[in-house]
């Protein structure tokens, strides 16, 4: 469906890819994955021709998407930013009516279809009832569920989303995650997001892209490629990969750097636990909640930090024999 | 799905946009909010009602009736006051009104600025320069308005030169406008004082702006103009519904955002030079219009129609007090556009911050 040809693309002096290849799965739910600024926004944009590249090319179901008319991409390939400016007094139902834009001329202005297509993408986005609303009036979550409402009214095969997640509390996260995941094993729609959150990711992705400094590091499956050594290798952090106790997705659990000392239970307890820990998931993505203050800070400010800071802290405070610290078996889920 | 479809006739589903009705002319389907079209109709009732009024009154008074006679062609002694001595200016008064309403919706939607207006982005000091350079130099009084009109598309060559590195993005045009407005301001103000005071003080009325002594020749022109733009001005009411949209967002509906900030822009500098270099700086006309039409419609952005109205009313307003209230002193319109004008934006901005908090 989409795929890109020595992609060369960047702002300003800054290069931020430079030469990528990669070719996206049709009907699948694809994840980017990678630190700060390691270009999978610019990825995302240059994918969806927010950004036009230095060089290579964007193929578009085999086509170059700079050689078809922009009506007509926003046809085929939908694509929410990542923080759409919220037009103020606009209602969401009028917003989500602009999604209907690429089927609309100034004399044809709305269409039986373009009424039937509203309706069902704020039906599968759960803002039927906030039809009236003015869009800025609404919480972050509705917020979200509207701007892809609206994605979904341009009845695309495709859909990317530059970090659907950021800004909403982890239930709205979830409920964010579950809507992409419907549309596409219900719907059939590709669907391509740049996502934060490593266990969310694995989660959810069918096809899982990890990215560090504008190249791909690793793509495929999530089961078959997420481990510690990419982990590690990605984002310079060394941590333990277990099956998530819900889904047996990968789940990445950052090693002992600091903080609150782990528990002093000794390791076989902590080995026998994930079946009682799968009762209270709060238990288990505490330890993973350590690395997500340290990845927003990040996001804040230096995208080095985190990368630097890790490996350094842990021979400080590790212990050989502390399991938590790294050595705990991770490869092979 | 949760929803029942309805049945598949246009208007019901038309009706899902709140407050929008479709409206259908053959191929040609327009989405009309429903609230827009009883404000014009208001406003169009309103601005006739002034236009008897300002046929009416005056030295000597003709009876609203027999105004109405008189424009029915019936014959009446009043022909010549109403139809050669009055009628000229006012239809010109409602036709530079529509004109600033415009122009000062096209070039608020393209700076997200309620603010903006041709005068802030320098179309009005383009223009106020080269008629000023034009009456101190003792041109012919017809090659006044022309000239003007040179200096006023000259400013906007310049603001979109200076915007056009951005995207003409909204921050850039209006910082563009705001520096093309001073430099020009300055130049003004240099010849001004380098002439000869008599020429100095006439070129001081033409930049307050007034219609006395105008009429069909004026109206031709902006009329004109806007006739000649009305293909542009359809697109552009339709167009002018997505310029909220952050350029991402714009780009990923298969809009070419950049392409339509110029051909917005593009349409309110071409109104807005024409406008004033016919009547003078009458412009805040065209920064209240937009916003108070915007206001009464309860839109997110100026209804282009509506403020096209408005405006014609509010100049037809200003002329007849201009003329009127200080009788026989007259005094230029655009100093009664801010009087009246003024208050009532700010009557309205405080209703509105008292509503939303």
């Amino acid at each position: 469906m989409l795929s890109t040809r020595d992609l060369v693309a960047g702002y300003d002096e800054r290069t931020v890819l430079d030469g990528l290849d990669l070719d996206l799965p049709t009907d699948a739910f694809t994840v980017i994955v990678g630190p700060n600024a390691c270009g999978k926004s610019t990825l995302l944009r240059t994918m969806a021709r927010l950004l036009t590249p230095r060089r290579g090319t964007v193929l578009l179901d085999g086509t170059a998407i700079r050689d078809l008319p922009t009506r007509e991409v926003a046809r085929r390939l939908g694509v929410l930013p990542q923080s759409p400016l919220v037009p103020e007094g606009v209602t969401v139902a009028d917003l989500v009516g602009r999604g209907r834009q690429p089927y609309q001329r100034w004399w044809r202005q709305w269409s039986a279809e373009d009424g039937a297509a509203v309706d069902q993408a704020m039906a599968l986005a759960d803002v039927t009832d906030l039809a009236d609303r003015p869009v800025d009036s609404l919480s972050g979550g509705q917020r979200q569920r509207v701007w892809i409402a609206m994605t979904l009214a341009q009845d695309t095969d495709a859909l990317l989303l530059d970090e659907p997640t950021t800004f909403l509390d982890l239930a709205h996260q979830v409920e964010v995650l579950d809507l992409l995941h419907r549309l596409r094993s219900e719907r059939g729609r590709t669907v391509v997001a740049v996502l934060h959150d490593l266990n969310q990711a694995a989660r959810y992705a069918d096809h899982l892209v990890a990215m560090r400094a504008g190249a791909v590091v690793a793509a495929g499956p999530p089961r078959e490629i997420l481990t510690a050594d990419l982990v590690r290798d990605v984002f310079g952090l060394a941590c333990v990969v277990v099956p998530c106790p819900v889904t047996g997705a990968p789940l990445v659990v950052p090693a002992y750097t600091g903080g609150n000392a782990p528990a002093p239970a000794p390791a076989p307890a902590a080995a026998a636990a994930p079946a009682a820990a799968a009762a209270s998931g709060g238990a288990v993505a505490s330890p993973g909640g350590d690395g997500g203050p340290g990845d927003a800070s990040a996001a804040a400010g230096e995208p080095t930090s985190s990368t630097a800071s890790v490996p350094d802290a842990r021979p400080a405070t590790g212990d050989a024999a502390n399991p938590l610290a790294g050595s705990y078996p991770s490869k092979g889920l | 799905m949760t929803t029942t479809r309805r049945p598949d006739s246009p208007a019901a589903d038309a009706a899902r946009l709140p407050g929008r009705s479709l409206l259908r002319i053959g191929p040609v389907s327009l989405l009309i909010r429903r609230r827009a079209v009883l404000v014009a109709a208001v406003l169009t009732v309103l601005l006739l009602l002034a236009v008897v009024l300002s046929l009416s009154l005056g030295t000597p008074y003709v009876a609203p009736a027999d105004v109405l006679r008189a424009l029915s062609g019936a014959g009446t002694p009043y022909d010549l006051v109403v139809f050669d001595l009055r009628l000229p200016r006012v239809v010109l008064a409602a036709v530079a009104g529509a004109a600033f309403g415009v122009a000062g919706t096209l070039i608020q939607s393209v700076a997200r600025n309620p603010l903006a207006s041709p005068d802030v982005i320098g179309i009005t000091q383009g223009a106020g320069l080269a008629a000023t350079v034009a009456l101190t130099t003792g041109m012919a009084a017809a090659l006044v308005a022309p000239t003007a009109l040179v200096g006023g598309l000259l400013a906007a060559v310049l603001l979109f030169a200076l915007g056009a590195r951005h995207g003409l993005a909204a921050q850039r045009f209006v910082l563009a406008g705001v520096a093309v407005a001073f430099g020009f301001r300055a130049l003004t103000e240099v010849v001004m004082l380098t002439a000869d005071p008599i020429d100095g003080l006439r070129a001081q009325i033409w930049l307050i702006g007034t219609l006395a002594g105008k009429g069909w020749t004026e109206a031709a022109w902006i009329a004109g103009t806007l006739l000649v733009l009305l293909p542009v001005l359809a697109w552009a009411g339709w167009a002018l519904n997505s310029t909220a949209l952050d350029d991402d967002t714009a780009r990923g509906v298969g809009l070419r955002p950049v392409a339509r900030r110029i051909g917005l822009a593009g349409t309110g500098v071409l109104v807005a030079a024409m406008v004033t270099a016919q009547v003078g700086a009458v412009d805040f006309v065209a920064l209240v219009a937009p916003q108070v039409a915007r206001r009464l419609v309860r839109a997110e952005r100026p209804p282009l129609v509506c403020a096209a109205l408005l405006g014609a009313l509010l100049l037809v307003l200003a002329d007849l007090a201009g003329r009127r209230l200080f009788a026989p002193t007259q005094l230029p319109a655009g100093v009664l556009t801010a009087a009246i004008g003024g208050p009532y934006l700010i009557f309205l901005l405080l209703r509105g911050r008292r509503r939303s908090s």
